[in-house]
C-alpha cells in the first residue's frame, strides 16, 4: 500500500486531539511526527522529510495561516487544515492560501483518514506525472481526449462551461474547491466574487448529472466555502 | 422699586440742574455788580449747562438746561428786568445763538459721557466672559460647569443664581445648584420637576418666566442642556447690556457643556469598543477551550468504539461517552450562536444562494449523524436564488431536521419542502415530521428561550430548548417569519418559515 511509506506531520497544540490523531494514523500504518507549535513545525519541516501536514489553525505561538504561507514558498506538500473555528472565511482563506483540504472539529477518525487518503493520492499522481485521459466516479465518466461526458454509459450533452467545470472537479476530485478559486479558473481573474453566475452554472450542471439536485450524489456543496466532487 | 429708582434719579438730575443754574445766576448778579460785561454772564450760564450735561444722564437735561439758561438770562439780566420781554432786539440774536451753542455743547458732552459708559460696559462684559470661559475650560463634569457658571453669573449680575443641568435625553435632573453668597453654594431638590418639564416642552425662546424666577435655557447643538435661574426681580431690572452679557455667558456655558458631552460620548464609544473586543475574545476563548477538549473526547471515544466489538459492553460505554460529548458540543455551539444573535451584533453575510444547495448541505449533515432516517426533499424544478446568509439558514434547517429526527421513528417519513409564494414574493420552507406532534400546552412557547417541553419527563437532555429560539432569531434577522403547527393529515409537526425574495433596503 502507498500508505506505508507516507510521513505525516501533525501540528496540534491540544494533546488529547494530537494523541487521537496519532493513534488513528498509527492504526493505518502511517509514519508520523507531531509538533505543538508553529515554530516547531517549521524547524522540523526543514530537517525531516514530510509528505503531508495536518495543521491546526489556532496555534499558541502564531497563526496557522502563516505556516501555510511559509510552507508554500518552497513546498507543494498537501496541507490539511484542522480547525475548531466556525468562521468559514478563515477556512476559505486557508484554502486560497494553498491548503488542500480542511476538517472542522469535531471530526471522526474515518473522516480524517479519508481526507488523508485523497490528499496522498493526488500527491502520488502528481509525482508520477500521470496524465489521465479518462476519469470515472460512480456512473459519471469524463473522457478528456474526446471531450465527452457519460452518465450511465450514455453520452451527455454539456455546454463548454459545464464541461470546463466538470474537468476542474475531476482533476481535483475529493478536494474542496473554494468559490473564488472556481470563478477564477472558469471565468478568469477579472470576474470578482460574483457567486451568482457560479450558482446558476452549478444548478444547471446538477440538473444534468444528479437525480435529485437537493441530495447530490457527485458534487457536494460546502456551504460558505465552496464545492467538492466526491471521491470514492 | 424700579419705578422708584427712576423717579429718584430724575429728581437728583433736576436738583443738579437747578443748583448749577442758580449758581450761574448768582455769579451773573455778582458780575453785574462789579460791572463786568454781559458776555461773562452768558459764559457763566454756558458753564452751568455744560456741567449739567456732564452730571446727568441723557441729552434731555442738557437741552432743558440750555433753554432754562436762556430764559433765566432774559429774565434776570436784560431790560426790562424780571420779565421775559426784551426792549433791545439785539438780545434776540444773543438768545438764539446762546441756546444753540448751549444745546450743541451739552449734546457733545452727553455723547462723550455715553460713549465712556458704553466702553466701560463693554470692558466689564469682556472681562466677565473671559473669566467665565477661562474657568469653564478647567471644568471636569457637567456639574463643575454648572457650579462655575452659577458663581460667575452671581458675581456679575449680583443676584442669587441657580443652574439646573439636563441629562442626555434632554430631561431636567433632580437637583440644581444655587449660589447663596459669593462663598456659599448649595444643591437643592427641584420642587416642581413635572411642571418644569411641561413648561420647557416645545419652547424655543430662550427664557421662561415663573412666579419668582426667570429661567434662561441653555441650548446645545441637539437639545436643551440646562437652565440658568435668576430671580424675576433682577431680570426685570436688567439693562439691555446686561441681558446681552447674560446671553453671551449662556452661549459660552452651552459651548462648554456641548464640548463636555461630546467628549463624554467619545469616551463611551471607546469603552464600548474595548468591551466589545473583550467579549469577542472571551467568546472565542470559550469556544476554543470547550470545543477542543470535547472534540478530543469524541475522537477518543470513537477510537475506543472501533477497537471493541459491538457485543462488548465497553463498546456501549464508549458510545455513551461519545454521545454525551456530542451533545455537550452542540450545546456549546448553540450557546455561542445564541449569544451572537442576541447581542444583535450578528452581521448577516447575505448573498444570493441556491435553495437546493443549502438544503443539500443540511440534509447531508443530518445524514452523517443519523443515516437511518429517510428525508424526502421536494423543491421546485426552477432554480431559486434567495438572498440569505447560507451558513445561518443551513443552521436553521439543521436544527429543524435534527428536531424532526429526534421525534420521528426511523421508519417514518421526514419531509422538507420548498415553494415559492409569488403573491408575497417569499420562499416558504417547510420541515414536517411524523413524530408525536406538539401538545397544545407547548405550542405557544416553543420558540421561547430555555423552554423545555412540559409533556415529557426526565429525558430533558434533548430539550435544552435553544435550537428553536435560534431558528426564530435567524429567520427574523432575515426579515422572515417562522411558525409551527401540527399536521392535519396524521401525526407529526410541521415547521414553516419564510424568507423574502428581495433584499430589503434597510435589512
Amino acid at each position: 500500500m502507498d500508505n506505508l511509506g507516507a510521513r505525516i506531520l501533525v501540528v496540534e497544540d491540544d494533546s488529547q486531539i494530537r494523541n487521537f490523531i496519532c493513534y488513528a494514523l498509527r492504526s493505518e500504518g502511517y509514519k508520523y511526527s507531531s509538533e505543538r507549535t508553529a515554530q516547531g513545525a517549521l524547524s522540523l519541516l526543514v530537517s525531516e522529510p514530510v509528505d503531508l501536514m495536518l495543521l491546526d489553525l489556532g496555534l499558541p505561538d502564531f497563526d496557522g495561516m502563516e505556516v501555510i504561507k511559509k510552507v508554500r514558498e518552497w513546498s507543494e506538500m498537501p496541507i490539511i487544515v484542522v480547525s475548531a473555528r466556525d468562521q468559514d472565511k478563515e477556512k476559505a482563506a486557508a484554502l486560497d492560501l494553498g491548503a488542500d483540504d480542511y476538517l472542522t472539529k469535531p471530526f471522526s477518525a474515518t473522516e480524517l483518514l479519508a481526507r488523508i487518503r485523497v490528499a496522498l493520492r493526488h500527491l502520488y499522481q502528481q509525482n508520477k506525472n500521470q496524465q489521465h485521459t479518462c476519469y470515472q466516479i460512480g456512473d459519471l465518466r469524463i473522457e478528456l481526449d474526446k471531450h465527452l461526458v457519460f452518465l450511465k454509459q450514455i453520452e451527455m450533452h454539456t455546454t463548454p462551461m459545464e464541461y470546463n467545470l466538470l474537468v476542474l472537479f475531476f482533476k481535483n476530485s475529493g478536494k474542496v474547491l473554494t468559490t473564488s478559486f472556481i470563478i477564477k479558473e472558469i471565468w478568469g481573474t477579472d470576474y470578482g466574487s460574483d457567486t451568482q453566475a457560479l450558482r446558476t452554472l452549478m444548478a444547471g450542471l446538477r440538473r444534468k448529472i444528479e437525480t435529485d439536485p437537493a441530495k447530490p450524489r457527485y458534487i457536494m456543496t460546502e456551504i460558505g466555502v465552496g464545492y467538492r466532487l466526491v471521491d470514492e | 422699586m424700579a419705578i422708584h429708582q427712576k423717579n429718584y434719579s430724575d429728581f437728583v438730575n433736576l436738583l443738579f440742574m437747578g443748583a448749577y443754574l442758580a449758581s450761574a445766576s448768582l455769579v451773573g448778579y455778582l458780575f453785574r455788580y462789579i460791572h463786568f460785561t454781559e458776555t461773562n454772564i452768558i459764559m457763566a450760564y454756558l458753564l452751568a449747562v455744560l456741567l449739567t450735561a456732564r452730571q446727568t444722564n441723557g441729552y434731555v437735561y442738557g437741552i432743558l438746561a440750555a433753554i432754562i439758561a436762556t430764559l433765566a438770562f432774559n429774565y434776570f439780566f436784560t431790560a426790562p428786568y424780571y420779565t421775559l420781554a426784551v426792549y433791545d432786539p439785539n438780545y434776540l440774536i444773543t438768545f438764539v445763538v446762546f441756546t444753540i451753542t448751549a444745546m450743541i455743547t451739552s449734546a457733545l458732552t452727553s455723547h462723550v459721557k455715553q460713549s465712556a459708559i458704553k466702553a466701560n460696559e463693554k470692558e466689564a462684559e469682556t472681562k466677565a466672559l473671559y473669566m467665565l470661559t477661562d474657568h469653564l475650560t478647567d471644568a471636569e463634569s457637567m456639574h463643575d460647569i454648572a457650579e462655575i457658571a452659577v458663581k460667575i453669573i452671581t458675581d456679575v449680575m449680583q443676584c442669587q443664581t441657580g443652574c439646573l443641568c439636563f441629562d442626555e435625553n434632554g430631561l431636567p435632573e433632580g437637583k440644581f445648584v444655587q449660589q447663596l453668597s459669593p462663598e456659599e453654594q448649595i444643591h437643592r431638590d427641584v420642587t416642581d420637576p413635572e411642571e418644569l418639564k411641561h413648561r420647557i416642552e416645545g419652547l424655543r425662546t430662550d427664557s421662561v418666566s415663573g412666579t419668582e424666577f426667570n429661567d434662561w435655557l441653555i441650548f446645545g447643538r441637539d437639545n436643551v442642556l440646562g437652565l440658568i435661574r435668576i430671580p424675576l426681580k433682577r431680570t426685570t431690572a436688567m439693562t439691555e447690556a446686561q441681558i446681552r452679557l447674560l446671553r453671551s455667558m449662556i452661549e459660552s456655558i452651552a459651548l462648554a457643556m456641548d464640548r463636555h458631552r461630546s467628549s463624554q460620548q467619545r469616551q463611551k464609544y471607546r469603552e464600548a469598543t474595548v468591551q466589545e473586543r473583550y467579549r469577542g475574545n472571551l467568546l472565542r476563548a470559550i469556544s476554543h477551550d470547550l470545543r477542543t477538549p470535547l472534540s478530543g473526547i469524541m475522537g477518543t471515544a470513537e477510537m475506543l468504539m472501533d477497537m471493541t466489538n459491538s457485543n462488548d459492553p465497553r463498546h456501549d460505554l464508549s458510545k455513551v461517552i461519545y454521545n454525551d460529548a456530542d451533545w455537550l458540543y452542540s450545546l456549546v455551539e448553540n450557546i455561542l450562536s445564541l449569544t451572537r444573535l442576541q447581542e444583535g451584533k450578528l452581521i448577516l453575510n447575505k448573498q444570493l444562494e441556491a435553495v437546493e444547495e443549502v438544503i443539500g448541505g443540511a440534509v447531508h449533515h443530518i445524514k452523517q449523524h443519523s443515516p437511518e432516517h429517510e428525508i424526502t426533499v421536494k423543491i421546485p424544478e426552477e432554480l431559486l436564488l434567495v438572498p440569505m446568509d447560507a451558513k445561518l439558514i443551513e443552521q436553521v434547517l439543521i436544527n429543524l431536521l435534527d428536531n424532526a429526527v429526534k421525534h420521528t421513528p426511523k421508519e417514518n417519513e421526514i419531509r422538507i419542502q420548498v415553494s415559492k409564494n409569488t403573491a408575497t414574493n417569499d420562499v416558504m420552507f417547510s420541515v414536517a415530521d411524523r413524530g408525536e406532534g406538539i401538545t397544545q400546552i407547548d405550542l405557544p412557547y416553543i420558540f421561547q428561550m430555555f423552554y423545555t417541553s412540559q409533556s415529557k419527563q426526565a429525558d430533558a437532555k434533548h430539550g435544552i430548548g435553544l435550537g428553536l429560539p435560534i431558528c426564530d432569531a435567524i429567520v427574523k434577522a432575515h426579515g422572515g417569519n417562522i411558525e409551527v403547527h401540527n399536521r392535519s393529515d396524521g401525526n407529526g409537526a410541521e415547521f414553516i418559515f419564510s424568507l423574502p425574495m428581495e433584499v430589503n433596503q434597510d435589512g
